[in-house]
């Protein structure tokens, strides 16, 4: 059963637009917010838990905390910029509920003390840019943000950007640089974006997701929020579950979900015929795990991060024994090398390498001590960085081929797949 | 003053210098390239990573700061390995134009890779092509193929001369440097570029594929361009000066130097030079040596000894040949006539910001304080009155070593051969010189690099240069001239060496270096 | 050098000396008279001797399908030359993916000494030695060899090529 937090209107129409926002309880907690002190807002944020969900799971309280105390400008940048292979769950947010968006952000920048926020939408996404946009326009008119919002004496501001659409810019710091209109690349930590973020001011990012629970933690208080999940993985969080499954969607459940529920509960089990070879959790830039782990492993945190693998934006795609890895190894390291911002030269030419000789393999081209290559050269891009990119495009390379070696193998040998039985250049044609 | 210990050395850094910094002061070896003391900090090219103990991940020295009682290790063997694979993949797409690379020899991958490369390449895909010969500006050459990506060169055009002309294009891999569209790059330090890319991406248009660079042999001297006279190394050998860079030196010029004193060397070799001393009698010009010369007028200038003997000075000159020429003048030749030859008064305090100049001599200060040692106050235009009464009958000029900054040089030489008698000291070629008619000498001088002395720049600071080698031989110094027209003979000095501290050139070859078998030239620096 | 000094009465003896050196010679022509076709001596030179193919002779510049020069100017030759017999000025060429050619490439010939390293320093077998030894001239300057006379000279009919070709190089990827 799907625990329904966030998503609870989200079959409405009418939850888009603000008198049906309203209507259903909307804009209700930010007055409840707005009369509370900051500092017990981020308190609140801090007891009930809630970690990042944009991908790497950090203490969204702690995160609120590093911002210097003094009167510095500040920013909240919220990041729907969702790029990551296989996640779709901001999207569906936006497009469902902008004013639960919205709300949330209005209430987490009025906790950091921040008087202007931006919503980073990644370019590709049209509809949700536009919606947004909309919905932004209809807060202003109600006055829900502006100058001296609902009588509280606090100002903000709220605006909608837009990349050109660069996986790179889901990266806090290559959004703030594409944000100041630079190229989207990432900055070198330290300094955090903390103490210096857009335009040199402290600056706090978050995932779409995270701002929008923010609502519900004032609602509800910390310890009902805390009631789901676990200790340290606490809430609900939404799973956007895709490839080889009866029913692919966005799914929001309880942290700690047993995976394989996920799949053959909520997703309505595998196609018929077809037996599950792997799962990766967490977007694509997640450890694969195989069909023996899928059965131990639950959805939050510690369990993934305990099996090698994390559990990320929450993208989880179903492999199933129809799929050849090496083909989907081709598609990934495709996607990476294409990616990569060629900052830094570990994962600028990594990516490409990786990518070349993936394709060598595919190509028929392959030779044994490829596959080796392709893990000396992952685990020498593995967080060698100043940003993730390289160790996103590393990790898939180290899951892949540790376990599913013998297809790997396979391939080289015989120059075509071990499920397929075809070639690439058979299968392009 | 936090202390910590680099391989086991231990050092005390300055507040807030990072690992990088500790490295260089102790002199243990860290392999990078995109950290530049000059520029910010990019971390990009993730080679000078090192091991702090507690910390499980390898960073980067070049952005850490160094706290109190860290332990650094760049020694241990995963990170001789990470370094190893870091500098494959610098090599992966680069390519093998070593041969056809300027800078082979003082390549910053050659160099890096001597010491600390993997040695076995597995990369057996194919590299990615990028463009060749891009012609950035007027005075850069881009290879991008070659390219590193290290930044150092946007840095430079971002932070130092704040123009902006390069940038990043594209991404991962398929990453170029470029130009912004419609601009070139073409501001006065866009040589900088240059020297500090590690690889041949950025090669001058004025060196290119003149000579490898292990031809060459280096020595410091300063630019005598401007008077801010930034400190320098000029590239030689037996040919001539084919090159010149800026040297570090934070009280005058820093890391940087400006293009236009790059072509300081123009002037100084031997196709723009006086060779011989040129005489002119009623029947045209004969050639003699320069001594010669020299003890020829000699008798000339005593016999007009007096008030119509007069004296031009440039500013071109080092403080020790101002101070022989000034007094014999005085004291021998008995005439106060002395004049300083101003070349661009309109554009004499211009400044750019940086480093150039307006005023184009390198001793102004050193003249004036000469001068006005000797009480001398003779203004342009009492030379000019005293010409056109004709009281003023024989001129000796120290004409210009840099001829290019004088652009009163024609009208100068017009009104100076009034007198009727014209001795023009010059190291270089000059056609409306050799167009005059009349009593005039010409007489070879020495030029920058091939004597000894010392420049005062405009804020009075000193500096003394060493004879680097020699272009003309039978050149005089104004020294040299002085004692020859004033009927002495050249002594040889007895001082030995006045201002070298050792002959030894750093990078010389000894016979300890012999008995090892190393014969590694480290030429160039990151 | 170690010196046998002969200091018995047998010193005097010189005639034994002699006839074992006359008998030497003897053996010799007698040996040659009766078996000509074994002589060691060639008719010079209407005989010559076949060296081996690897002989260091006159010096070769390769040329590339087009036929010109394969010399790239890396002066790496010039740098290994030990007898400093090399003198290259390169310049820049039009087509970008040739970048560096000599515009002039001088050996002299009579300061060689055919040691070949040259050969081996060059990074594309753009210079070889070859089996050419006979080059008599009237004056020094007929022996300061260049490119017209290293690589287009009528013996090598009009040039000689290399193994791999730029093109084929770049194609390669490498």
């Amino acid at each position: 059963m799907e625990t329904k937090l966030l998503t609870e209107f989200y079959h409405l129409d009418e939850f888009r637009g603000i008198e049906g926002y309203k209507k259903n309880g909307g804009y209700v907690e930010l007055a409840k917010a707005l009369k509370m002190q900051p500092q017990a807002i981020i308190d609140e944020v801090k007891a009930a838990g809630l970690r990042g969900r944009g991908g790497a799971g950090f203490p969204t309280g702690m995160k609120w905390g590093f911002l210097p105390k003094n009167n510095e400008p500040r920013y909240l940048l919220c990041n729907a910029d969702e790029g990551e292979p296989g996640t779709f769950k901001d999207r569906m947010m936006m497009e469902r509920a902008p004013h639960q968006l919205i709300e949330g952000m209005i209430m987490s920048a009025y906790a950091i003390g921040s008087k202007k926020s931006y919503i980073y939408i990644r370019g590709e996404y049209k509809t949700p840019i536009r919606i947004v946009t909309q919905a932004l326009e209809e807060a202003y008119k109600a006055g829900y943000l502006g100058k001296n919002i609902l009588g509280s004496g606090f100002d903000h501001d709220m605006d909608v950007y837009s990349g050109a659409g660069a996986y790179i810019c889901g990266e806090e710091t290559g959004m703030i640089s594409s944000l100041e209109g630079l190229k989207g690349q990432p900055k070198l930590k330290p300094p955090f974006p903390a103490v210096q973020g857009y335009l040199r001011k402290p600056t706090i990012v978050n995932n779409v997701e995270t701002l929008a629970a923010v609502k519900y933690i004032i609602r509800d208080g910390a310890a009902a929020y805390k009631k789901y999940g676990t200790e340290k993985s606490a809430g609900t969080k939404l799973f956007s579950l895709s490839g080889n499954v009866m029913k692919p969607g966005n799914y929001e459940v309880p942290l700690a979900y047993p995976l394989k529920d996920l799949i053959n509960g909520l997703g309505g089990g595998m196609k018929p015929g077809r037996k599950l070879k792997a799962v990766i959790p967490g977007g694509s830039s997640a450890p694969v795990l195989t069909a023996e782990e899928v059965e131990r492993a639950t959805l939050d945190y510690e369990c993934l991060a305990g099996m090698g693998t994390m559990l990320g934006s929450g993208a989880v795609i179903v492999i199933d024994d129809s799929q050849c890895m090496v083909d989907l190894l081709g598609v990934l390291m495709h996607f990476y090398h294409h990616e990569s911002c060629g900052q830094c030269t570990p994962c600028r030419e990594g990516t490409g390498w990786l990518n070349k000789i993936v394709h060598s393999i595919l190509e028929g081209r392959g030779r044994l001590q490829d596959i080796d290559l392709l893990m000396k050269v992952a685990d020498n891009m593995k967080g060698r960085t100043i940003c993730a990119l390289s160790d996103a495009a590393a990790l898939p390379v180290l899951s892949f081929v540790s376990k599913f070696r013998d297809e790997f193998e396979f391939y080289v040998r015989e120059g075509r797949s071990k499920v397929r039985g075809t070639s690439y250049a058979e299968m392009h044609h | 003053m936090p202390k910590c210990t680099i391989n086991g050395k231990e050092v005390e850094v300055k507040e807030g210098s990072t690992i990088m910094e500790a490295y260089y002061q102790t002199g243990e070896a860290i392999a990078h390239y995109c950290y530049h003391p000059g520029l910010s900090v990019a971390g990009v090219c993730r080679l000078c990573i090192c091991e702090i103990e507690g910390n499980p991940r390898p960073q980067i020295a070049c952005n850490t700061v160094v706290t109190e009682g860290m332990k650094i290790n760049n020694k241990s063997e995963k990170i001789k390995d990470g370094v190893k694979w870091v500098l494959d993949f610098h090599l992966i797409n680069h390519p093998l134009d070593c041969p056809i690379c300027d800078q082979a020899g003082e390549c910053g991958l050659q160099d890096q890779y001597m010491e600390f490369g993997k040695y076995n390449p597995e990369m057996s895909e194919r590299k990615v092509k990028k463009h060749k010969v891009v012609d950035l500006g007027p005075r850069v050459v881009l290879d991008s193929e070659r390219c590193i990506l290290c930044s150092r060169c946007t840095r430079f055009t971002e932070e130092v001369t704040k123009t902006n002309e390069l940038g990043l294009f594209n991404r991962g891999d398929r990453t170029e440097i470029g130009v912004v569209e419609g601009k070139q790059l073409d501001n006065n330090y866009s040589m900088n570029t240059v020297d500090i890319c590690p690889v041949g991406a950025l090669t001058s248009k004025d060196f290119r594929f003149r000579q490898r660079v292990w031809y060459l042999k280096d020595a410091d001297t300063i630019c005598t361009g401007c008077s801010t006279g930034c400190n320098t190394k000029v590239y030689f050998n037996k040919e001539g000066i084919f090159r010149i860079k800026p040297r570090y030196n934070p009280d005058v010029n820093g890391h940087w130097m400006t293009d236009t004193g790059r072509d300081a060397y123009k002037f100084v070799n031997r196709e723009a030079r006086l060779l011989r001393a040129q005489k002119h009698t009623g029947s045209g010009w004969t050639e003699l040596a320069p001594g010669q010369a020299a003890k020829d007028v000699s008798a000339d200038l005593k016999s007009a000894a007096g008030d119509s003997l007069a004296l031009v000075l440039t500013a071109q000159y080092t403080l020790e040949e101002y101070e022989a020429i000034i007094p014999a003048f005085i004291n021998e030749f008995k005439t106060k006539k002395i004049y300083f030859w101003i070349n661009n008064k309109e554009s004499f305090d211009d400044f750019d910001g940086l480093l150039a100049r307006g005023d184009k001599n390198p001793n102004t200060k050193g003249l004036l304080r000469v001068m006005e040692k000797h009480g001398l106050s003779g203004s342009w235009s009492d030379l000019e009155a005293g010409l056109n009464s004709g009281a003023i009958k024989t001129v000796v000029v120290a004409g210009p070593e840099n001829q290019f900054v004088f652009p009163d040089m024609n009208e100068k030489i017009k009104l100076l051969s009034k007198a009727k008698k014209l001795v023009w000291m010059q190291s270089g070629k000059n056609e409306a010189l050799n167009a005059l008619s009349g009593d005039v000498t010409l007489i070879p001088m020495k030029s920058y690099i091939e004597k000894e002395g010392t420049y005062v720049n405009f804020k009075g600071l000193e500096q003394k240069v060493k004879r680097v080698t020699t272009v003309v031989s039978e050149a005089l110094t104004l020294t040299e001239a002085t004692m020859l027209m004033a009927g002495r003979n050249l002594t040889i000095p007895t001082t030995k060496e006045l201002f070298v501290e050792s002959n030894r050139r750093e990078d010389e070859v000894m016979l300890e270096h012999r008995k090892k078998n190393e014969f590694v030239f480290r030429r160039g620096s990151l | 050098m170690s010196v046998v000094q002969n200091t018995g009465e047998k010193k005097n003896w010189y005639l034994p000396g002699i006839f074992t050196g006359l008998g030497i010679t003897m053996k010799h022509l007698f040996y040659n008279l009766l078996n000509r076709k074994k002589m060691i001596t060639l008719d010079y030179p209407e005989q010559k001797y076949e060296y081996s193919p690897r002989f260091k002779g006159n010096h070769i510049l390769t040329v590339k399908k087009d036929g010109s020069l394969r010399c790239t100017a890396c002066m790496l030759c010039a740098t290994n030359c030990p007898a400093e017999c090399i003198k290259i000025t390169a310049a820049e060429h039009e087509d970008p993916s040739v970048e560096k050619y000599p515009i002039s490439y001088e050996i002299d010939m009579l300061r060689c000494v055919f040691c070949g390293f040259c050969e081996e320093a060059c990074p594309v077998d753009a210079i070889r030695l070859g089996p050419e030894w006979q080059t008599p001239g009237l004056s020094g300057t007929n022996f300061i060899y260049d490119i017209q006379k290293l690589a287009y000279r009528p013996q090598l009919k009009g040039g000689i090529l290399t193994h791999v070709d730029d093109e084929e190089r770049h194609k390669a990827g490498i």
